[in-house]
């Protein structure tokens, strides 16, 4: 069986980011189900772990929470994007892509391209 | 600025409590929970599947939680707080080591503060001129390298051909009587030449400096005065012109204020201008004192060159009419101190041995304490505390005993300078600035965090270095650590033990320096001796006294001895121009001429030309006495004749000389019908006969050989040239009494006359001062290391008792005595005493050569002292293991075998 992927909490962090943009305002299942959906199972047994992460990019000014009704109306946290959070975000993923672009470009390097 | 947001948030919620966004969390995962669980559901599990996949899905809740907490506060002040209040806990219940600890390191620190204190206020602060480090003091220098102060034309010439002063000055002061305030009051007064104020770079706050026409020969007197004289004697007035003050027979109208706190040269009330009286033309004469500010960009260094070539140059062309040959310049913060420096720097080490050996003790009791706590720590690492955490641990508990001893020993510093003027001596330079401020402050807070890290690094120094699992292993008693931690205060008492022996030679050897001055015969008999210092209105400036005025002084002085004779109880009255070994140093003392069958010099130049012959010439005090001077101190007369009736104005002068002087001057030959000039000293050239010869006095001093002194008659000299003229009267009746009386009599016959009552004791007690508070500080701490010691060994030796009680069990189940029992614990007990003693000897050795100048007919290594202490100090070791050792001769051996 192949090994679940240790996601990184800066990589966690980007896709939350990147889920409250596109969807807008979240709870926190709602957003892992999302990041679940996406990666396959990469947050399959640790749905906890995206708790502290929401908390850290809250006191660092990304986001912001507010209680609001969930689909049952019960009582749930919703995250939003904040202005400087969108910031963040585009920083972010232009940083990714770049190092992406990089990486990409070394794993298509073939022996007879460097000779 | 990410992180200063997030470090805000995480502030912010540490002051807010971990409530709210614990529930906000455990809120957040149970509808995370639901809403998984219904999904779940949706999807065909069945209720309880559901839920378990939920949870399964969510992973672990506690370590997510966990990293939470982390994320939402600050660890580290988080594990701090705890650690405190873990470490208060631990001190509470443990209230008779806390109590022991805290108290010792407050004495220890209490007594550093105090002491920093003085310290500070009299070495390390900046003088309260502007860019004091400018300022120095100016001497000639003999041949035999003393410094002497400057005669007149020398200063002159320091003056004007010097390159690198911007000023430089010349003052004297004495004490002397002014009228025209609110009241007449004995002062000091100073006179002080052109430039004096502006090297010091203090102006007068009221009124102005001497102007042009007050600083010259015979121009219009002016006075300027202290802040405190103005305050107290002129009321405080805003207009001086109504202000003129009577000082020896002149009127100075006051012209200036200087500003509160200037106190140069010290006490001094009155301030006149140096020009206004025509210079003494010798160049021995040696009458000022030199200040000076450098120039700009000039070194210390320069300046002393620059006026050791212009002494040398004076040398060259006066030749044997100066007895100068060289300059001295010293910086004026070092000349102010001046031997006080030995004192305080001594006491510095002393407190810094004192704070040594509380450290020690207080050290000794956490290494028990750390051994004892052993098995405490091993679980804790096996819980995971790693080894920093547990470091942090011994930390925050030492940091809370210092500073409980800190606070505790501020407050005691606190209260010691606020008691410590009336035990300083008075002749301490500068200790007007002393109380605990920032920097006294800061002192005792670097003393409080380096006593934290040391002990708390100390206790935690098996930790760090031991394996704690062994701990596990072994039984707690026997471990093979405790012996280790064993050791390591036995090293700790050794040390403090050698310390404390240190602390004692040294106070040993002040004691018995002090004794031995004490008990040093002065040469007259100082007890139930009342002293009246007062002053008899005389022209300070002028040459010699006119028979008038020596006439109208003789009737108001015997007025008043008869008058004073008739007291009740007083058994003899006498007065002479200053006391020998007073507080301050009052007879004067000079070169006087033989004349052997010469003719009397008619004036200063002759005088000057004879004294060029060092056959001729005599160095001694010169004292103005009258005849019941000699029987009211005591003083015998070994040959020849005292004052008598028959010396009056127009009788041959006479004189009546110290054994010491007999023996030094006139060797050979009779002292006695001598003839001596000695009127350089009251300006009356009149050649004075030796008539008599009296028993030798330590004028200047009990630390010093009797010095050579001659005494002329006032009835024939006038009382002039000493600047104290003081009755004493001998009277064993009830000293309140008789000063009362005496009173009455001074406010009759001269209302005019201040006075100044005193005893000769306290005179003598003024002189001592300095010594006695060294003795009293160095004694204290002595005593109190001496305590610490005791404790020290004590602890380690009951620890040991404690330990070993299964061992002693088995001894005396096999057959040992109590007197074996007793051996072996007061062994352990004397073993590290002898060991601190040899070391603490060896330390003295090296250590009391520094103080020696402190010292008075003892050596720095008196064997006498060094036994002595070095005995006390083992008794006081063995009194303390024989303690404990008493418990264990008293060990049941069936109870021991059992204890564990």
């Amino acid at each position: 069986m192949k090994q679940k992927t240790d996601v990184l909490q800066g990589t966690l962090a980007l896709m939350v980011l990147k889920t409250l943009d596109v969807l807008g305002p979240q709870h926190g299942y709602g957003i892992a189900r999302r990041i679940e959906q996406i990666s396959g199972d990469l947050l399959a047994v640790n749905q906890g772990t995206l708790y502290p992460v929401l908390l850290k990019l809250e006191q660092e000014g990304a986001i912001a929470s507010d209680w609001g009704a969930s689909e049952n109306n019960r009582r749930a946290r919703f995250y939003r994007l904040t202005k400087e959070g969108r910031k963040q975000l585009q920083v972010e993923t232009q940083d990714w892509e770049q190092t992406a672009a990089i990486i990409g470009r070394f794993f298509e390097v073939k022996a007879e391209d460097l000779l | 600025m990410k992180w200063l947001r997030r470090l805000l948030r995480r502030v912010a919620n540490l002051a807010a409590g971990r409530g709210e966004l614990d529930e906000r969390l455990c809120e957040e995962i149970a509808e995370h929970l639901a809403l998984q669980t219904e999904e779940n559901i949706r999807v065909g599990l069945s209720p309880d599947e559901a839920r378990r996949e939920a949870k399964l899905k969510f992973g672990g809740t506690e370590s997510m939680k966990e990293k939470y907490r982390a994320e939402r506060g600050l660890p580290l002040i988080e594990t701090l707080v705890q650690d405190l209040r873990y470490a208060a806990r631990m001190l509470r219940k443990n209230p008779g080591f806390t109590a022991i600890a805290v108290f010792t390191l407050a004495l220890g620190i209490g007594a550093s503060t105090a002491i920093f204190s003085v310290v500070d206020a009299i070495l390390l602060r900046a003088l309260p001129y502007p860019q004091p480090e400018k300022l120095v003091r100016v001497w000639e220098k003999a041949p035999d390298g003393r410094f002497m102060n400057l005669a007149d034309p020398n200063l002159d010439d320091f003056v004007s051909q010097n390159s690198t002063f911007a000023d430089l000055a010349g003052y004297e002061y004495w004490r002397s009587s002014v009228a025209g305030g609110s009241e007449p009051v004995r002062v000091n007064i100073a006179s002080v030449s052109r430039g004096f104020f502006q090297a010091l770079g203090v102006e007068p706050f009221r009124g102005r400096a001497f102007a042009a026409d007050e600083l010259e020969v015979h121009g219009a007197p002016a006075a300027i005065v202290s802040h405190s004289y103005w305050q107290r004697s002129l009321g405080g007035a805003a207009d001086l012109s109504q202000f003129h003050l009577r000082i020896e027979g002149a009127v100075y109208p006051v012209v200036g204020v200087m500003p509160e706190g200037f106190d140069y040269p010290p006490d001094v009330a009155v301030w006149i201008p140096r020009e206004l009286y025509p210079e003494l033309p010798g160049r021995t004469g040696h009458n000022w004192r030199g200040v000076g500010r450098v120039r700009d960009g000039i070194t210390i260094a320069q300046a002393r060159a620059n006026l050791s070539a212009i002494a040398r140059r004076i040398k060259e062309q006066y030749g044997k009419e100066v007895d100068l040959d060289d300059a001295a310049v010293v910086p004026l913060a070092d000349a102010t101190v001046g031997d006080v420096r030995t004192t305080l720097l001594t006491l510095l080490d002393t407190v810094g041995l004192l704070l040594l050996v509380a450290c020690a003790n207080v050290a000794g009791l956490l290494v028990a304490r750390t051994s004892a706590r052993r098995k405490e720590l091993a679980v804790r690492v096996a819980l995971g505390a790693g080894r920093g955490r547990l470091i942090q641990q011994f930390l925050v508990e030492s940091f809370l005993l210092a500073s409980a001893g800190g606070v505790l020993g501020v407050l005691i510093a606190i209260a010691v300078v606020k008691a410590l003027p009336a035990i300083l001596p008075t002749n301490l330079p500068r200790q007007e600035g002393m109380a605990v401020n920032m920097p006294v402050l800061l002192f005792a807070i670097g003393a409080i965090v380096s006593v934290a890290v040391s002990l708390g690094l100390f206790a935690a120094w098996r930790v760090i270095t031991g394996n704690l699992q062994e701990a596990f292993a072994t039984g707690s008693r026997s471990s093979t650590d405790a012996g280790a931690s064993q050791r390591l205060r036995g090293f700790l008492v050794t040390g403090e033990i050698a310390a404390t022996l240190v602390i004692l030679v040294g106070a040993g050897l002040l004691g018995r320096s002090f004794l031995r001055l004490i008990s040093t015969n002065p040469g007259f008999s100082g007890r139930n001796l009342i002293t009246m210092e007062f002053s008899l209105p005389t022209p300070q400036w002028q040459q010699g006294m006119e028979e008038s005025e020596v006439v109208r002084q003789i009737h108001l002085v015997e007025d008043i001895l008869t008058r004073l004779r008739a007291i009740p109880g007083v058994e003899t009255a006498g007065v002479a121009g200053a006391l020998p070994v007073a507080a301050g140093d009052n007879l004067a003392d000079g070169t006087f001429l033989i004349l052997n069958g010469q003719n009397a010099p008619a004036d200063f130049n002759e005088f000057n030309r004879i004294a060029q012959n060092p056959a001729q010439v005599g160095r001694a005090y010169y004292c103005v006495a009258g005849e019941e001077y000699f029987r009211t101190m005591g003083i015998p007369l070994i040959r020849g004749r005292i004052f008598g009736g028959q010396d009056d104005w127009n009788s041959p002068n006479v004189a009546v000389i110290g054994e010491t002087l007999a023996r030094q001057r006139w060797p050979n030959q009779d002292a006695l019908g001598q003839v001596v000039e000695f009127g350089n000293m009251d300006g009356n050239l009149k050649p004075v006969t030796v008539v008599g010869i009296v028993g030798d006095v330590r004028a200047s001093g009990l630390d010093l050989p009797p010095s050579p002194i001659i005494y002329v008659d006032y009835r024939q000299r006038g009382m002039k040239a000493n600047s104290s003229p003081t009755i004493v009267m001998r009277s064993a009746a009830p000293e309140g009494q008789i000063v009362a009386a005496a009173r009455g009599i001074f406010h009759d016959l001269a209302p005019d006359v201040p006075v100044r009552f005193s005893t000769f004791a306290e005179e003598m007690n003024g002189w001592l001062a300095n010594r006695r508070f060294l003795l009293l500080i160095v004694g204290f701490f002595a005593a109190a290391a001496l305590a610490l010691a005791a404790v020290g060994i004590y602890g380690v030796v009951a620890f040991s008792v404690t330990r070993r009680t299964q061992e002693i069990g088995v001894r005396m189940a096999l057959g040992a005595q109590r007197g074996d029992v007793l051996r072996l614990v007061v062994g352990e007990g004397a073993r590290l005493a002898l060991a601190g003693v040899a070391i603490g000897i060896a330390a003295s050795f090296a250590v009391t050569r520094l103080i020696s100048s402190l010292l008075f007919g003892v050596s720095a290594t008196d064997p006498v002292i060094f036994a002595g202490l070095a005995a006390l100090l083992s008794l006081a070791a063995l009194v303390a293991s024989y303690i404990p050792a008493r418990r264990a001769m008293r060990v049941n051996p069936v109870v021991a075998l059992r204890y564990e």
